[in-house]
């Protein structure tokens, strides 16, 4: 049986939506993630969850009053919430150049983050 | 003691409690709690099963400025600086929680921590009475424990340029590099030993000399 074009491109284009959906899956999946983590944090020690998330105050007190429904709705997006936080030229080829010693990278980083301005509501 | 309130003196044995489990020494809990001396010598037996050590405390702020004394250092008090300026916390309480997160930050690694509990305290109050002031690397744009007064235009801190001894005598273990770059005692010579058994040690020597 011979299959018409415009059926190949049907198949080929399911695939492709097989793919992205597996996609946004994903995203929602870290995005579920981060929430749920940043909001335990929040609720254990706020003070520790602003270091840990490198966030403002007032975010980190918005993260944690979220409800689990608010939850489940935000991280349902095929958009990634969560920042990545070596924005920074000068930062981040200080980090990647180095690579020699991982304990001694990940304290550059550690001292890197902690120096860093937060993530805040604007 | 008398007239004293029996919730904040509860409190305070607590923070005692907290502080000494960290490795707090005598002179430090007497400098933040207002506890008696006999209480605090009490409450360090329970908890410990000794007697605290004697001795002065540390009082050179060359110590942060070793090599590895330095990464140690500068990764504790960006995260002190951070509960105190972001976190709202008070100093004790702030001491008390990067305390325990720049632990924790070594111990993922796989490392020893080289700053002990009083270490970080000094450092603290080094800063407080501005003796050591934080130098921007020019580099990697990062927050590194200096001397105060110290020039700041063109600095580069230890882990952008390690000194060449640093770098090249790197073991994978950290104990090494505590003798490597920590303590000038071990240095010469003697095994190698933790930064607070140094500590003690110095100590121990500069009492009966």
């Amino acid at each position: 049986m011979t299959r018409s074009p415009l059926y190949m491109q049907i198949l080929k284009e399911q695939e492709r939506n097989v793919i992205d959906t597996g996609t946004a899956n994903d995203i929602g999946d870290l995005n579920l993630a981060y929430l749920l983590l940043a909001k335990r944090l929040v609720t254990e020690d706020i003070a520790l969850a602003m270091y840990r998330l490198g966030m403002s105050r007032e975010l980190a007190d918005l993260l944690g009053s979220l409800s689990l429904s608010q939850i489940v709705k935000l991280a349902g997006s095929s958009l990634l919430l969560c920042r990545f936080r070596f924005d920074d030229h000068p930062m981040l080829s200080a980090l990647t150049l180095e690579g020699k010693n991982p304990a001694l990278q990940q304290a550059h980083a550690a001292i890197l983050l902690s120096g860093q301005q937060l993530e805040a509501v604007r | 003691m008398a007239g004293k309130s029996v919730i904040v003196e509860a409190r305070e044995i607590h923070l005692a409690m907290d502080l000494i489990k960290l490795g707090a020494r005598l002179q430090f809990l007497e400098a933040e709690t207002s506890l008696s001396r006999d209480r605090l010598i009490k409450l360090y037996k329970e908890l410990k099963g000794t007697s605290p050590p004697k001795g002065l405390l540390p009082f050179s702020t060359d110590w942060f400025m070793t090599w590895l004394s330095n990464i140690h250092s500068s990764m504790f008090y960006n995260i002190y600086r951070f509960m105190v300026v972001h976190g709202g916390c008070t100093r004790i309480n702030a001491i008390i929680k990067s305390y325990r997160l720049y632990i924790e930050q070594v111990q993922q690694q796989g490392g020893e921590p080289v700053l002990d509990f009083t270490r970080a305290w000094t450092l603290v109050r080094f800063f407080d009475s501005d003796m050591l002031q934080l130098s921007t690397c020019t580099r990697c744009t990062g927050l590194f424990v200096a001397h105060a007064h110290d020039s700041q235009s063109n600095y580069v801190c230890v882990l952008c340029r390690p000194p060449s001894r640093a770098g090249k005598t790197r073991p994978s273990g950290a104990k090494r590099d505590e003798t490597e770059g920590g303590s000038p005692a071990a240095a010469g010579g003697t095994p190698a030993i933790s930064s607070s058994q140094w500590l003690a040690n110095v100590m121990n020597s500069s009492r009966t000399a």
